[in-house]
């Protein structure tokens, strides 16, 4: 027989037998809908967070420190009669003389010079209220060099980066201008804006006020105001680092220095004094491409650096990904498995139906191989019709189910969010996975078919 | 024994597993029939006529004895051999019509197509021819519910001639039709064995009806060949 008349006969009889072809059709439907609903969320989970990560470049960053930045030893290895300091136990490969002893201007434009980096920057952020004539809003300061700011690592709307390291110059994102009442960057440039941070103050009025509270207890902060002047408005918000959060302001670094602020890269800082000048506790690398992370780390350490990459972590985030869609798979094949049951039973009542008949196409001339096949495609029909009607269901409960929560969610001011991913091999998998699994469910239908005596048959009422 | 038939059976045994005991539905049949000859086997119920036919069209394997059908051995084929010895040398024709009753009386007339490989237009084609040549050229449509008895065999006539076969074997093709349709049935089989050269073995309780059209007749009981009467000799 040719496979097109194999098709034309599947068709013709699972037509023949509508309302079963119907039911079985529908566990099928349900479970590879199930199936693919269930796979579909964890590829959109999964996309979310890549695209995330990469909306916020995260990918693209090393995060560098130095080595024991609190020069405590390990009790076990501390030796006060050892010649050399506690240091060298820690890093032995690193001549004492080359240790890096702080991370500061010079060092950033060391960084730069490395292949593969395109920006180098302090990782220091602060949050501060910014007042631009009767508006304020909260949000985080990020300090940027003048050369990160000029090196095309922020795009600009409206004016350009400050160019020195030293004045009370800023840049702020489009976003938050717009949350300040001011919907025309051009307009911007050149306002001036006031920044006031909070910073704990530990002097003897504020640990007094704090201890003879009445009612009021307040955490002993206090409040600095700075004037600033917009020179750039900037497209996007902030950049990648150990944080993924936006900052939504950049400042030059001097100028940050001379500020009281609360950082937030280690509790540490708290309690330093504001123009300390021991270098910065972290400096954020940005890469061209993810692809240069590893060289670009390896050289960082070999110059005595401490490294942390968000990069390194992706192959465990992969194995969770992994996981999910295992779990996923598991719950979804519960109901594959109730349709397969589904389809074996239908193939065999079709079969014991279908008995003379297979006596007479033995009769007339059909091997055992073309009955086998004839019944192998009314099962693998029903996969493909419940494959492709599956599809068809998770889809439409996808897109209900988005609509959904995103109803409610945007009553909260988040943003639209697509919970389901349907990639191509999600679609083409899930298809060929139905009419595999309904296949192999028609094989021992199918053997007995092929196993029939046409004598026996061809006497049977 | 005719050395020069185109069916040939030597000492021909089916026996039955029954339980503990030994059925024989057929012992040590040898036979011949010559190529263009109509041959009519009776018998009481019981007698072996289904059985030699089975074994005669393939469909059934014998115990021990041979079957040779133009020289080749077909008690030795395999199962695939088997179905492409029915499909290609043998049509058959049953009591009970044995027809597709979902499909219509085309789709039955075409269907040994199907495994031969044939295209669907050609198909088509040589099913409503033959069902002209039976006299059913206005019922390809119909199913076999829609049909009369008369008209359901003629359609397993059609069925059985639609690959062109050399031997049409027939086991009681009017067991289940009137009189006058019973002989309005086998006489379209004479016909067909005279214009299409067809070699036809044909059971049937109705020994009067077989003498009217065979050429040879034999008889069976108990399993056994008890007489075989030349009616008309070769020419």
């Amino acid at each position: 027989m040719r496979s097109s008349d194999y098709i034309e006969q599947a068709w013709s009889n699972l037509r023949k037998r509508k309302l079963r072809t119907f039911l079985t059709t529908s566990g099928v439907v349900i479970g590879i809908g199930a199936l693919v609903c269930m796979f579909a969320f964890g590829q959109g989970v999964q996309r979310n967070i890549r695209d995330q990560f990469d909306e916020l470049e995260l990918f693209n960053y090393v995060n560098v420190s130095l080595k024991n930045r609190s020069p405590r030893p390990r009790r076990r290895h501390f030796d006060p009669d050892a010649p050399q300091a506690h240091d060298e136990q820690a890093e032995p490969n690193i001549p004492p003389g080359e240790r890096p002893v702080v991370l500061d201007d010079s060092v950033l434009d060391e960084f730069m010079q490395i292949d593969g980096v395109e920006a180098a920057f302090p990782e220091m952020r602060f949050p501060a209220q910014i007042r631009v004539g009767d508006e304020e809003r909260f949000t985080l300061i990020q300090v940027l060099s003048a050369g990160a700011c000029q090196s095309g690592l922020v795009q600009f709307r409206a004016g350009g980066p400050y160019t020195t390291n030293e004045p009370n110059e800023m840049v702020i994102s489009d976003s938050l201008l717009r949350r300040l009442g001011n919907r025309k960057p051009e307009t911007a440039v050149g306002q001036e804006v006031e920044i006031r941070t909070v910073t704990l103050d530990f002097s003897l009025t504020s640990l007094l006020r704090m201890v003879f509270a009445r009612g009021d207890q307040r955490l002993p902060t206090s409040n600095r105001r700075y004037p600033f002047k917009v020179v750039g408005v900037a497209e996007r918000m902030g950049f990648g680092g150990p944080l993924p959060i936006k900052s939504d302001v950049y400042i030059p670094p001097r100028a940050a220095e001379k500020m009281r602020k609360l950082v937030l890269n280690s509790i540490s800082e708290i309690f330093l004094p504001a123009n300390r000048a021991a270098g910065y506790s972290m400096v954020s690398v940005k890469v061209t491409s993810p692809s240069d992370i590893p060289a670009v780390k390896k050289t960082l350490e070999e110059r005595g650096f401490r490294t942390f990459a968000l990069m390194d972590q992706l192959e465990e985030m992969q194995k969770g990904f992994i996981i999910m869609d295992m779990f996923l798979l598991a719950v979804g094949m519960i109901g594959i498995t109730v349709a397969s049951l589904g389809i074996v039973n239908t193939m065999v009542m079709s079969i014991l139906e279908r008995y003379r008949e297979i006596g007479i196409m033995k009769a007339v001339g059909a091997t055992d191989g073309d009955v086998q096949k004839i019944f192998l495609f009314e099962s693998g029909m029903i996969g493909l019709l419940g494959g492709a009607f599956g599809l068809t269901l998770a889809w439409v409960v996808s897109v209900a189910i988005n609509a959904i929560i995103n109803s409610f969610s945007s009553r909260q001011g988040v943003p639209y969010i697509q919970y389901f991913n349907f990639p191509w091999w999600l679609c083409l998998g899930a298809i060929t996975f139905s009419i595999l699994v309904s296949l192999i469910a028609g094989v021992y239908p199918t053997l007995r078919a092929a196993r029939v005596d046409p004598v026996v048959a061809l006497r049977h009422d | 024994m005719n050395t020069d038939g185109l069916i040939q059976t030597q000492d021909l045994t089916k026996a039955y597993a029954c339980g503990p005991t030994q059925v024989v539905a057929l012992r040590d049949v040898t036979l011949s029939v010559a190529r263009g000859r109509f041959m009519g086997v009776t018998g009481a119920s019981g007698s072996g006529k289904s059985t030699l036919m089975n074994l005669l069209g393939g469909l059934d394997t014998a115990s021990s004895g041979s079957i040779r059908v133009g020289g080749r051995l077909i008690s030795e084929l395999s199962h695939a051999e088997l179905a492409r010895f029915r499909r290609d040398t043998v049509g058959m024709i049953f009591q009970s019509f044995n027809l597709v009753v979902s499909y219509s009386a085309i789709e039955n007339v075409a269907f040994p197509l199907l495994f031969a490989n044939v295209a669907k237009k050609e198909r088509i084609e040589r099913a409503a021819g033959l069902l002209q040549v039976v006299g059913l050229e206005g019922r390809q449509d119909h199913r076999p519910t829609e049909l009369s008895g008369g008209e359901q065999q003629r359609v397993a006539i059609a069925r059985a001639l639609v690959n062109r076969p050399e031997i049409l074997l027939a086991d009681e093709p009017t067991g289940n039709l009137d009189s006058k349709t019973s002989q309005q049935i086998v006489q379209t089989l004479h016909d067909l064995k005279t214009e299409q050269s067809l070699t036809v073995v044909m059971i049937s309780h109705e020994e009067a009806l077989l003498r009217e059209f065979s050429d040879e007749v034999i008889y069976l009981q108990d399993g056994a060949v008890t007489s075989h009467e030349i009616l008309r000799a070769r020419p």
